[in-house]
């Protein structure tokens, strides 16, 4: 971790549909650094509101530039939303640990996002697309405007299956309606990230069917270096932070409550 | 001009006055090698208690206007996993080490200074006295004769200058700091986190998995630097003045209040390089200023 804290070059904002953004930062060394799964931590206002920094998964990291993908729900992510070409941004990263790639005997590789957590899966994509594996995702989302851009994935080889809430595309109802396709092999290896319901609901399917995998938490983060021990989850090892000794887990480690 | 920006706590001395709040910093090894760290005056890593502790329930922190609310909890491993994991790397860095303590009762703060003192080569060590007094249902910090008696009893067997750490939620901080100075404490560390609580109205629960936390930040800097300015006038030891430090700017309304070091905490949060800024910053004024001692700056605010 060369440069933790740089000031990044906004290169482009732009609005991919109704619900989402993609930010791209010129950041050669954070570019070069970044691994799948892994975030940054922008300080999204100059003064003092809001306070604390906001994260954001990797999305892409190539030629020297960092791209993140996401959605305006709040005063943080509004700010940044409002951001121009060529403002500059306080950016901590990359930081975390990320996922374990796959190994060479895995034959089936599961992403299994909902909304915008399917985010890491795509920088992930592009660092697995020689794998041998099998590659699919599992996407749910509330409604047709959330199930953005599958098309980086589908390029990198991913097999693309959605549900969503509303059926306003591929199957009516959630994510774990498209659990059939996954192969209840032990060379199968999930990947999931979304909202808590979900996770867990991946979770208990693995421990069923007795198959690997690995999750990406998310918690409300201050310093997002595991300095303050504010962002801890209960896992099955006890408390562990999420900016730090995550956000990815093994699968069966977090606590959903 | 030669600029001495050193000083002293007890019998040690420190490189420069700027330090860093317990809590408010990591422990990765990646960051001990930065230039941030090895610029600051000393290290003061998270309270350490005797046990192991595991912490609070989350959330544990929640965001508010220029600040933030914690209950962490003291999660940590206990203090022989810190003498033994966590202390070799933080000496290595060169850079004095300030060790916090919190303990249930007496005879725990005074073991744990054995240990720190058969662990060698710390540069103070600082009693957390935000800890529950057994004997009455509030704070050893908010009783004068309970802080004196844990400093008492800790100075009576620590071989470091020893520095008691105080806390805000009380009606007349200088009568605790009077305590702890009458007991032997060699400096003060001031201020703890102001109880605070935030309610998320949609919910109708706290914001806080533990009901309510602590209040740090810039919001609460004003009253910081007030109980500062008024404890280093009433005691003849050093104060370490703390509370919502940002900027240089920040840092220097707390020197000229009497704080002969200061620390950035909260604030590391949002800028990691602030320790270093304020530290820059304060060197530029004292050149603009004419100053070649620090000490030409503490206390020196006007009447
Ligand atoms: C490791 C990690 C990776 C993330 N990656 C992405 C991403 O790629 N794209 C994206 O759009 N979002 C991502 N998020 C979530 C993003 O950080 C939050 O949406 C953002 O912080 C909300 O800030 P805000 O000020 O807009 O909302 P606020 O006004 O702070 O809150 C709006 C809502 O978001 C919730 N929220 C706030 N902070 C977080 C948080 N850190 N995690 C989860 N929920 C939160 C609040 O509880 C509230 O319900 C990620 C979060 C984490 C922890
Ligand atoms: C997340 C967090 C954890 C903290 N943990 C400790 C601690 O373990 N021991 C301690 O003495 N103070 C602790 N503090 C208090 C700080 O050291 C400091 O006294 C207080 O936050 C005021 O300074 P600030 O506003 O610059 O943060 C903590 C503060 C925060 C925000
Ligand atoms: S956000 Fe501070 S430890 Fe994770």
């Amino acid at each position: 971790m060369a440069q933790i804290q740089t000031a990044c070059h906004v290169v482009e904002l732009k609005k991919i549909n109704a619900t989402y953004l993609r930010l791209v930062l010129e950041a050669p060394a954070l570019a070069a650094a970044a691994r799948p799964g892994q975030f940054i931590h922008i300080r999204v206002s100059d003064g003092n509101e809001p306070f604390f920094r906001r994260p954001f998964s990797i999305y892409r990291a190539q030629a020297g530039k960092v791209e993140i993908f996401f959605e305006p729900v709040g005063r943080g992510s509004k700010l940044l939303a409002s951001r121009k070409r060529g403002d500059v941004l306080d950016v901590l990263g990359p930081l975390g640990h990320g996922f374990t790639p796959p190994g060479k005997d895995v034959k089936q590789v599961v992403f299994i996002a909902g909304g915008i957590g399917v985010a890491p899966f795509m920088i992930f994509s592009d660092a697995i697309k020689e794998h041998k594996a099998e590659k699919i995702l599992l996407y749910g989302a509330r409604s047709k405007a959330q199930t953005f851009a599958t098309g980086g994935l589908k390029k990198n080889g991913v097999k693309v299956f959605v549900a969503t809430d509303d059926g306003s595309v591929g199957t009516s109802g959630r994510v774990s309606e498209l659990f059939d396709r996954v192969k209840a092999s032990p060379d199968t290896m999930i990947y999931t990230c979304g909202p808590r319901p979900m996770m867990a609901a991946v979770q208990a399917f693995a421990r069923t069917h007795g198959l690997k995998g690995e999750v990406s938490c998310e918690e409300v983060m201050a310093c997002g270096l595991g300095a303050c021990l504010g962002c801890s989850i209960p896992t099955v090892n006890g408390y562990r932070t999420v900016c730090h000794d995550g956000p990815v887990f093994d699968l069966q480690a977090p606590v959903f409550g | 001009m030669p600029m001495k920006l050193s000083v002293n706590i007890g019998t040690s001395v420190f490189p420069n006055p700027v330090t860093v709040a317990s809590g408010t910093f990591g422990h990765s090894e990646e960051l001990y090698r930065s230039k941030e760290v090895k610029c600051l005056g000393a290290l003061v890593p998270k309270t350490v208690t005797l046990n192991a502790q595991q912490g609070n329930l989350p959330p544990r922190i929640c965001e508010t206007p220029a600040g933030m609310i914690n209950a962490i909890g003291i999660e940590n491993a206990g203090i022989d996993a810190f003498i033994d994991n966590k202390l070799p790397g933080l000496k290595r860095v060169g850079v004095p080490v300030i060790v916090s303590i919190s303990a249930h009762n007496e005879d725990d703060f005074a073991l744990m200074a054995e240990k720190l003192n058969a662990a060698g080569g710390l540069a103070a060590v600082e009693l957390n006295l935000s800890c529950p007094n057994l004997k009455k249902k509030i704070l050893v910090a908010q009783d004068a004769e309970a802080t004196a008696a844990v400093v008492r009893r800790v100075k009576a067997v620590v071989k470091y200058p020893l520095i008691a750490k105080l806390s805000p939620n009380v009606t007349d901080i200088t009568a605790i700091a009077q305590a702890a100075e009458g007991a032997g404490a060699d400096a003060l560390s001031m201020v703890n986190t102001f109880a605070a609580m935030a309610i998320d109205v949609r919910t109708r629960r706290s914001k806080i998995g533990n009901f309510t936390g602590g209040l740090s930040g810039p919001a609460i800097r004003p009253i910081a630097l007030r109980m500062v300015c008024e404890t280093a006038a009433r005691v003849r030891i050093p104060v370490i003045g703390m509370g919502g430090i940002a900027c240089a700017d920040d840092a220097l309304e707390f020197l000229i209040a009497g704080a002969t070091m200061v620390a950035v905490g909260t604030f590391n949060f949002v800028n990691p390089r602030a320790p270093l800024e304020v530290l820059e910053g304060i060197k530029a004024y004292m050149k603009k200023n004419k100053m070649s001692d620090i000490r030409e700056l503490i206390g020196s605010i006007q009447r």
